[in-house]
């Protein structure tokens, strides 16, 4: 059995960097770089992100990764799932071309926490949102508290012990309870739960 | 929601044989582990170490390749080991009792080497007489050694089951060294209630 592959275009930045971003994704297993205009389309798109070079409009289902020096880009378009910093390991970088792909999103963890500094005093939790945070398991609990940490879902499923599709299958339950659409409101919520509020063991399963 | 069930396979691996110039190579290992591409690999490196990020202490397979190569992907390691110590590592120190178990190591390393291939070492043949020269290699060591390797293969057979029980309807891949795969069989096979056992190749 081969392993399905994933499809990556590069795009954005200066052409070395273009070409040196290549190399590393092609020396990942279980990624394949395209150009930006094959057919059919790269399932991902990693744009680097460079003043004067805007992202271009999609007409695919292409995923964007948005490889960023920064957290300024705080309203990112719908297309684009992902935000990784230049300071991640090539293996992080691995994990958020995995995760985009799926549909998930991604935020690496210096990122997300300068985006919870700036946004974090501004947010308020609604009651509804409280009433689920205490109806919340313990596994869903730990789950979002790592996530508020910054971590992958890969992150998350690591420390956990349990599948990477566990993981996403806890969270989408827990976006949908919550009424978040996406991971950074997801953290924002999560940031706010208090880690002493007790929880119901019901579901919950001991570690290793 | 109804819960799919777990499929679990076993893969043998061969310690330092993976570095010679054999078909069986860690690329070849990289490459199976990364084609199947199991949600839970559960590995031969202790929970401590781990967690420390210290691979001194796992076996070559997982210092070498696999915790490299699972680190951009989706696989999420599961160490299982009770303690790092392998199947050589309960052999006798010193005496005819060593000469003696070092002759079968011979004899089993020349079996691996003649089998080659993942394929191979993982199949019905080479599993008899892996099984058979361990057999006879376990005659030669003290009750005590054999108690500790049986205590070990048990603890390690508990990690796995925690890990199924954990989460539930996964693709498990188990990969540690062929000389414990007809300890570690056996006791799952009496355990798979909630899991199917497969062939590697048909996780």
């Amino acid at each position: 059995m081969a392993l399905q592959q994933i499809t990556v275009a590069i795009g954005g930045g200066h052409e070395l960097d273009r070409a040196a971003l290549a190399a590393l994704v092609a020396s990942l297993p279980g990624l394949r770089v395209m150009p930006i205009n094959h057919i059919p389309f790269p399932q991902v798109l990693i744009w680097i992100q460079f003043p004067g070079r805007e992202l271009p409009r999609l007409e695919s289902d292409t995923a964007v990764l948005l490889l960023a020096e920064n957290a300024e880009a705080y309203s990112l378009p719908d297309t684009v799932k992902g935000l990784i910093s230049k300071d991640e390991t090539p293996e992080a970088l691995g994990v958020a071309i995995h995760q985009v792909s799926r549909g998930e999103q991604y935020l690496s963890p210096s990122l997300a926490t300068a985006i919870l500094e700036q946004r974090h005093a501004k947010i308020q939790l609604t009651d509804t949102q409280q009433s689920v945070i205490e109806s919340l398991t313990e596994r869903e609990r730990e789950i979002l508290q790592l996530l508020a940490e910054g971590l992958s879902n890969k992150g998350i499923a690591s420390k956990l012990y349990l599948s990477v599709r566990t993981v996403e299958g806890h969270l989408a339950n827990i976006y949908v309870r919550l009424d978040v659409h996406s991971r950074t409101e997801a953290m924002l919520v999560a940031v706010k739960i208090p880690k002493s509020t007790p929880a119901p063991t019901a579901g919950a399963v001991s570690g290793l | 929601m109804a819960i799919s069930t777990t499929r679990l396979a076993i893969l043998g691996t061969m310690s330092d044989l993976h570095t010679q110039p054999i078909s069986y190579d860690l690329d070849a290992l990289k490459k199976i582990v990364a084609d199947l591409s199991p949600d839970l690999l559960c590995a031969e490196i202790t929970k401590a170490s781990w967690e420390q990020d210290d691979l001194s202490q796992a076996s070559l397979e997982v210092r070498e390749a696999l915790a490299p190569m699972i680190a951009s992907m989706d696989i999420v390691l599961i160490p299982v080991a009770p303690d790092p110590r392998e199947y050589k590592d309960f052999a006798p120190r010193g005496g005819w009792r060593q000469r003696i178990v070092k002759t079968f190591d011979r004899l089993l390393r020349w079996g691996q080497m003649q089998a080659n291939d993942a394929k191979t070492i993982n199949g019905f043949g080479f599993g008899a007489f892996c099984h058979t020269v361990c057999w006879l290699t376990e005659l030669f060591w003290s009750s005590d050694e054999k108690a500790l390797w049986e205590k070990q293969n048990s603890e390690l057979v508990e990690n796995i089951l925690q890990a199924i029980e954990r989460d539930r309807g996964r693709r498990v891949l188990v990969a540690v060294q062929c000389q414990r795969l007809h300890r570690l069989l056996p006791l799952l096979y009496a355990r798979h209630d909630d899991f199917k056992i497969v062939a590697y190749q048909n996780l």
